[in-house]
């Protein structure tokens, strides 16, 4: 089974392994069996049925979703990607009730990986899926109110696991909401005892890499500070790699910077990158400001730029990161010009 | 329009709270169409009666198109036993359809103070609200003030509300709007 559409057109779908009932043949879709078509809920197959569309013959699979008769149409060829299985089995509305009745883990808090899993989830994940849904979203709402849109993502999730499991189950949607309900809300006292779980859904790994949203928020991060954060790490790792350079680093130097030093290990490998940067003075702590007028004003100078711009540059693209030492400098410049008018 | 047939007597200033309250949640006209008979030989499970058979073999009431007809009984109900237990039962309604049932066999007793008797009219108009609301297709809500809230939920208020959560209300009403009639 394919996964989800790939977010970037160099990126290649990830192949998932599929979910159980999975159906990748169009000739499984006998008419009267009912399967599931991601998104839609349950329906049932009427047939095929040949259309002309803009001049092609195209088979498709008629379907009517059971909740509404609504009609669904899929071509032929394209019934293995659709992502159709047939309805849960009974082992796996067991295993639903299990994982719905088990301990929930700690919600997904970063709303975006929430979201983007979650459709995922909807869309490849099986009866199972839709169960991690509703358990994940419901327990988030135990924390706090659910963002509209993921609201809606909870009745959505909510609405095609009630309508499968009361087809699995033959029973009302209304018994069979009631049944989800009391796993997941059990009254006062109730305590179910029931194996553990079945394993979770499967979802594609996603490179953070492409993230230009991520990028901004990297930059209001170093906006709050969080970047010099970074800087102390890297100074921390860089004392250390300083004094290894000083003791052993002088065989090394006299060798060269091959590369096959730092292939040997990690360990030499930082002090041969960062040896350059200990050279170098050492940027001031966060505390340097504070000690500022203590020090020569060609110091603090040329301290500030170094650490103030890529806190500045990523918040308000337009502005180059370099006006605002200018800036600093003209103001600092100003009251002298203006005694010297006077 | 939302149609009040009874299974058995009730009171009718239960029933001028139970339509204010219905119309309020709604905004739907909301009027007791009587008594109807209960049907002859109910299934029964441990004494109770099931709430879905009970439902279907009830005796019909006229409407039109899109009316809701709320049954209501004094017995107690019970649902089929699920994968996991039998879950509670205050009314059972049939999902996007047009008749639903609530029992008020596990409503607080209505005594005779004013104030048993409105603990009383407020839950009875909180379950008739919660399954009209899923006749209206709204599900169990995970706001715990809303009437769509689980009934037998450990969170529940002492004195449930009955005016329905933001997202359950606009849900409904965009259903009431694209109802046929």
């Amino acid at each position: 089974m394919r996964g989800p559409s790939s977010r970037h057109p160099d990126e290649p779908r990830e192949q998932l392994p599929p979910v159980e009932g999975f159906i990748s043949d169009a000739d499984d879709l006998a008419p009267g069996i009912r399967v599931v078509y991601p998104n839609q809920g349950v329906c049932s197959v009427e047939g095929i049925e040949e259309k002309d569309i803009a001049g092609q013959k195209l088979q498709l699979v008629r379907m009517r979703r059971e909740e509404d008769g609504a009609v669904v149409l899929v071509p032929r060829a394209k019934v293995p990607t659709v992502g159709l299985r047939r309805v849960a089995t009974g082992d796996q509305i067991q295993g639903v009730f299990h994982y719905l009745a088990a301990q929930s883990d700690d919600p997904e808090l970063d709303w975006k990986v929430r979201h983007r899993d979650n459709a995922d989830r909807l869309v490849g994940g099986g009866v199972l899926g839709l169960a991690e849904v509703v358990k994940g979203l419901h327990s988030l709402s135990r924390l706090r109110p659910l963002p509209n849109k993921e609201r809606e993502q909870y009745d959505n999730a909510r609405h095609l696991l009630v309508h499968e499991v009361a087809v699995a189950l033959g029973t009302a949607p209304g018994v069979a909401e009631d049944y989800i309900d009391y796993v997941l809300v059990p009254p006062t006292g109730v305590k179910f005892d029931v194996p553990p779980p079945p394993a979770p859904v499967m979802l594609p790994s996603r490179p953070r890499r492409h993230r230009p949203v991520a990028e901004e928020d990297e930059g209001d991060l170093a906006d709050l500070g969080l970047s010099d954060l970074g800087l102390d790490l890297e100074l921390d790792g860089a004392v250390p790699a300083a004094g290894e350079a000083a003791e052993g680093g002088g065989g090394e130097a006299a060798g060269g910077r091959g590369a096959a030093p730092a292939e040997e290990g990690g360990g030499p490998a930082a002090p041969a990158g960062e040896g350059v940067a200990a050279d170098e003075p050492p940027p001031k702590p966060r505390t340097a400001p504070a000690r500022g007028p203590r020090e020569k004003p060609a110091r603090k100078a040329a301290a500030k730029p170094a650490r103030k711009p890529p806190a500045a540059a990523p918040k308000k693209a337009g502005k180059p990161a370099r006006e605002k030492p200018a800036r600093k400098a003209a103001a600092k410049v100003s009251p002298k010009r203006g005694g010297k008018k006077k | 329009m939302i149609r009040i047939a009874l299974l058995e007597e009730l009171d009718p200033s239960d029933l001028t709270f139970l339509t204010r309250s219905l119309y309020r949640a709604f905004g739907l006209g909301t009027e007791v169409a009587g008594l109807r008979p209960s049907p002859p030989h109910p299934e029964r499970r441990d004494g109770r009666l099931d709430a879905v058979a009970l439902l279907r073999t009830s005796a019909p009431v006229r409407a039109f198109a899109d009316d809701k007809i709320l049954y209501l009984t004094t017995a107690p109900l019970s649902l089929p036993p699920g994968p996991l237990g039998e879950p509670p039962c205050w009314g059972f309604a049939e999902h996007g359809k047009d008749r639903a049932l609530v029992s008020t066999a596990r409503l607080p007793a209505r005594g005779l103070s004013e104030a048993s008797v409105e603990a009383f009219q407020r839950r009875l108009a909180r379950e008739a609200i919660h399954v009209i609301g899923h006749l209206w297709d709204l599900h169990h809500c995970v706001d715990a003030r809303c009437p769509m809230h689980p009934s037998w939920s450990p969170h529940l208020p002492a004195s449930p509300e009955m005016d329905l959560c933001a997202f359950c209300r606009e849900k409904s009403e965009r259903k009431i709007r694209l109802a046929k009639t």
